[in-house]
Parts: C-alpha cells; sequence; structure tokens
C-alpha cells in the first residue's frame, strides 16, 4: 500500500473504526494524478483523507469510543434515540462530527436503511452544532449497499436526500456506491447505478471504472467485463487505461489463454499505450503457467530494449519461469544479474530456484542454496521447507526429509497437498509405516490439509503398497 | 503430479468421496467398539487410530504392528496382530458397497 496520510491513520486506529471491515476510501479528483503504488497488480493508493481535520485539532472523542460496540444492538429506532441522548449528555467537550458518524455507522450496521435515516434527522434536530457533510452520506450509503438484500431503491433514496439536503453526490459517492455493491456481490446493481449516475453528468473516475472490471473478471466471465467496457466507451467514452488492460491481460493469462492476451497486448499498442512494468510482468507471468522458458526470456528482452526496468516482480517471475520449464542453469545466471542491478533475491526468488533444482533431481544443491539463503539473511517461509521435502522425498533422500520434517513440525509450518503426499508414500515405501500414520496425524491437527484429503493419500497409499507386497516388490 | 490427479479424482467422483464421509448404519460389533449407531468410514478410522494410540497397542518392537486387545479383535476379523498398513483395507470391509 502506498502511505497512509497522518490524518487517516489516526481514524483508523480508533478502536471502534478497527473493529468495522474497513470501508473504501472515497476517491477524489487530487488523487487521480497521485503515482503508481510500487505493487505487482494495480491497486488504489491510499486515498486523499475523508477527514481534513489534523488529530492535533480534534477534540478528545475517546471517553465514547469504547463503549461503542456494544452501544446499538437493536434496530429499534426509540432505543437508539435515547443511547443517542445518553452518549450527548455524557459528553463534556463539544461533540466532533465525526463521533456522529461513528454513531451512525454502528446504528446502520444493525438497522434499516430508513431507520437510520431517521437517526441522522434526530441528530441534526437534537444537536445544532452538528450538520452532516458528504461523509455523513457516505456512511449511509455504503450501510445500505452491503445490506445483504440491497437494491438499487434504497441506494436512490440516500442520494436523494444528499441531493435534498444540498450536498451533491460526487465521483468519491459514486465510488463508495460501488465498491460497497461489489463487494457484497450485487455487481449487476453496480453496473446498473453507474448507467445512472453518467447519465446525470457523472461519469464514474477511472478508480471506479478499473475495480468494476476487475471486480467482474473476478466473479463474472470476460464477456461480461468486454460488454461493460464496450458499453462505457460506447455511451460514455470513457476508454479503458493501462491498468484496466493490464487487469484483463492477467486475467486473460490465469485462465492461460495466451492467445487472447497477445491481442490484448497488440491493442494495447494500437491505442498508443506504451507497455509499462506491470504489463511485462504480468505477460511474463501468463509464459510461466505454460512453461514456455524461452518466451519468458523473450519478454525481460523486450523489456530491457523498451527502457523498462525489471522490479522484484519481473525477476521473481522470470527465475519462476526458467526453474519450471528446466533451466535452472539460466535461472542461477539471472538471480546473478538480479544481486547486481541492486535487488535483494526473497524467499519467492529462492524457493523458485530451489523447486527448479529438484525438478532436476539436484536436492542436495537445493538444501546448500537454503543454508546460502539463511546466511544472506533472508528467512525461508513454509513454502520453502515444503518444496525441499517435496524434492527430497523425489530424490530418495528420505533421512534428510525426516531431518527437515522435524524442523517443519518445531515450527508449527504446515505441509502443502504435494508434500506431504510425496513424504508419505516414502516412507510407506520405506516400510515405515507407523511414521506415515505419525505425518497423517500432524497433517490434521495442524490442520494442513482436510481430514478427508489427508485419508484419502493415506489409505491410497497403503492400498498400493499391499498390493505391492503381493507382488513381492517391496519391503 | 499424483495429489493434484487425486484431487481431482475426489472432485470428479463424488461417489467416491460420499462413500468415505457419508454416514452408514453400522454392524452391531462396529457399534458396540464405536459407541454410535451411524459413522462414517472416515470417522470409524480416525476411531480406531485414536484407540490404538491411546492404548498403546503398537508393538514396542515393531510400530508397523498393532497388538489387537479383545475389543479391537472384534472389530479386525479376530486377528491376534495386524500390520497398520491393512488396517484402511479392514476397516473398509464394515462398510460395503452399496448395490447399484
Amino acid at each position: 500500500m502506498g502511505k497512509i496520510p497522518p490524518s487517516f491513520r489516526s481514524a483508523v486506529s480508533t478502536p471502534f473504526a478497527a473493529r468495522k471491515p474497513p470501508r473504501p476510501p472515497p476517491s477524489s479528483l487530487a488523487a487521480a494524478d497521485s503515482p503508481k503504488p510500487l505493487l505487482h497488480f494495480p491497486r488504489k493508493p491510499a486515498r486523499a483523507p475523508r477527514k481534513t481535520r489534523t488529530p492535533d485539532s480534534l477534540p478528545e472523542p475517546a471517553p465514547a469510543l469504547p463503549q461503542l460496540r456494544s452501544l446499538f444492538q437493536s434496530p429499534d429506532l426509540s432505543e437508539a434515540k435515547k443511547v443517542f441522548s445518553s452518549v450527548v449528555a455524557t459528553s463534556r467537550s463539544q461533540l466532533d462530527p465525526r463521533l456522529h458518524n461513528s454513531l451512525l455507522q454502528s446504528y446502520a450496521a444493525v438497522a434499516s436503511v430508513r431507520d437510520s435515516i431517521a437517526l441522522l434527522n434526530h441528530m441534526v434536530k437534537a444537536s445544532p452544532t452538528f450538520s452532516p457533510e458528504r461523509s455523513t452520506y457516505h456512511v449511509l450509503l455504503s450501510q445500505s449497499c452491503n445490506a445483504p438484500d440491497a437494491s438499487l431503491a434504497s441506494v436512490r433514496q440516500v442520494l436523494n436526500l444528499m441531493v435534498n439536503r444540498g450536498v451533491a453526490p460526487n465521483q468519491a459517492t459514486a465510488d463508495v456506491a460501488v465498491r460497497s455493491l461489489c463487494s457484497s456481490g450485487h455487481e449487476d446493481e453496480a453496473v446498473e447505478l453507474i448507467r445512472e449516475l453518467s447519465s446525470k453528468q457523472s461519469p464514474p473516475d477511472t478508480y471506479t471504472y478499473n475495480f468494476v472490471v476487475k471486480h467482474l473478471c473476478k466473479t463474472r466471465d470476460l464477456s461480461t467485463a468486454y460488454n461493460f467496457i464496450d458499453e462505457m466507451r460506447e455511451s460514455l467514452g470513457v476508454k479503458p487505461d493501462l491498468v484496466t488492460y493490464t487487469i484483463l491481460i492477467d486475467n486473460v493469462c490465469n485462465t492461460k489463454n495466451l492467445r487472447e492476451a497477445m491481442r490484448l497486448v497488440s491493442v494495447l499498442s494500437e491505442e498508443g499505450f506504451k507497455p509499462d512494468c506491470f504489463v511485462y510482468n504480468t505477460i511474463m507471468k501468463g509464459y510461466c503457467m505454460l512453461s514456455r522458458g524461452s518466451e519468458v526470456v523473450g519478454v525481460y528482452k523486450k523489456m530491457k530494449e523498451e527502457g523498462v526496468e525489471p522490479d522484484l516482480v519481473t525477476y521473481n517471475t522470470l527465475i519462476f519461469g526458467l526453474s519450471k520449464s528446466g533451466r535452472v542453469k539460466d535461472a542461477r545466471k539471472y538471480l546473478g544479474i538480479m544481486v547486481e542491478a541492486g535487488h535483494f533475491p526473497d524467499a519467492v526468488t529462492y524457493t523458485s530456484l530451489m523447486n527448479g533444482m529438484c525438478r532436476e533431481g539436484n536436492a542436495i544443491g537445493a538444501l546448500r542454496l537454503l543454508e546460502e539463503m539463511e546466511s544472506k539473511g533472508c528467512s525461508p517461509n513454509s513454502c520453502t521447507y515444503n518444496t525441499l521435502l517435496h524434492g527430497l522425498c523425489k530424490s530418495r533422500l528420505l533421512e534428510k526429509g525426516i531431518e527437515l520434517y522435524q524442523m517443519m513440525k518445531s515450527g508449527d509450518m504446515k505441509l502443502e497437498t504435494a508434500a506431504y503426499a510425496t513424504f508419505v508414500r516414502s516412507l510407506c515405501r520405506d516400510g515405515r509405516v507407523a511414521e506415515a500414520y505419525e505425518v497423517f496425524d500432524y497433517a490434521v491437527e495442524s490442520k494442513s490439509l482436510t481430514d478427508v484429503a489427508a485419508y484419502t493419500t493415506l489409505e491410497s497409499t497403503l492400498k498400493w503398497l499391499m498390493k505391492a507386497r503381493e507382488q513381492g516388490l517391496a519391503v | 503430479m499424483l495429489p493434484q490427479r487425486m484431487k481431482k479424482a475426489v472432485a470428479d467422483n463424488p461417489k467416491k468421496l460420499a462413500n468415505l464421509i457419508d454416514l452408514v448404519n453400522l454392524p452391531s460389533t462396529v457399534r458396540d467398539f464405536v459407541g454410535q449407531s451411524q459413522t462414517s468410514r472416515l470417522g470409524c478410522f480416525m476411531r480406531v487410530w485414536s484407540y490404538i494410540k491411546s492404548n498403546n497397542l503398537q508393538d514396542p518392537s515393531n510400530k508397523n504392528l498393532v497388538n489387537c486387545d479383545d475389543k479391537l479383535k472384534s472389530i479386525l476379523l479376530g486377528k491376534p496382530q495386524v500390520e497398520l498398513a491393512e488396517l484402511p483395507a479392514l476397516i473398509r470391509l464394515h462398510f460395503p458397497k452399496e448395490p447399484k
């Protein structure tokens, strides 16, 4: 994530806000030209905070806040009004509008939209200093979208309320509503809302737009996303940008539809975009999935030609892809190049490389790499250990595998399906059935696998063992 | 590769999964051992295995063997000693395949 501005951070750290699912930060025009976050997948940068006050100028809302959790438990309106009056009566200083928002949010979480609006009206009447601002309405809006039976009617109700009170909905409003609708699984309503808002001369900004595209890609099929893009282009003139294309390419790569990815890349250049590091990384990942090492290197070379500086993710992808397609030597070479370029290889880099070595049957080399990695101050993760365990068992180095397993066990690391199955099979082949049972117990206890998966593996392995014994093959 | 294939096999073959986790009416011998009238094959296996562990029935000189006590004998074909490796197969005997 990008840097969180200090004033926003203070809002996040209040006990009340920490409990709530984080509401999407509203977008603002100022954020449109903020720099791209340094992430593998494009995300929204932390936006300009909704609350513009600095923490120092805030009156102390602390005494009332801890109680908020338990304040509103029933959706009953008159109860809520009483609670609100008591909060007002007990607080010494003048109430902060933020407190009103928090109260409203906590009530809206349990009550209907209509009652929440009624409470807001009551608040305005009861405390004359409080005038609802845009953020207050955003609270209502996001709650009305998050309701399980959310419909556009309640969203419209809140929007109309805003207009009537003289607070015109802006792009941030649209963003809040669309995100809330999407995250509660109402994609169709979100798209419908965008249509409606656009007809009222407030088309979505690029962040909202890309969010919807990404969400549609994830939850619906590709054609739905394409239809949305076409519709936006034709009716509103909103064009997909580089981030949109990255999202689309990533999505088609994930479904191994590389032909479509290539088409998108060519469309990208036709539209006059210059691919950036994210796009290249995504394409590279696509080739990795198909284990096409030479194309992976090709993408890297193209990047260099175009003058795009590869980042850590690029190198990790490159090393992963080369290892996967059996070109460990090359992968090793790029590890050197990577260090020269000033990047620190992390656990992902080393694990990919170890995976490649294990595939070649060079588990000892992989084990040596583990030492090298630790000596450089990079600590392995559970994936690293699982890769090694798998590799050691495959290379019939069972003793070393058992040693590693003990290490994993003492570190409470989870076993992965492949490593577990290989390990159990090696143990059984070696006639150490009791130890296989012990590994089974650990897998179940540590919740690495489901009972069913763990047992199915054990049972089929034992079945195979009995059969082999009958034929006089194994021990 | 095998686990992935196996996962796929389980996913493709709901029947296989079903006969592992569906509750089944037990024959009287097993019912006495488990203490319930219904259990799944998986549940039964877990029960037997934890019984072996908690009663230290594994042969001290060869952990792969189980020395059955009377209670265990009653459900494992009356054998005095069984191998851990054949345990799933023995338990399966109590869960016959349903006729199509």
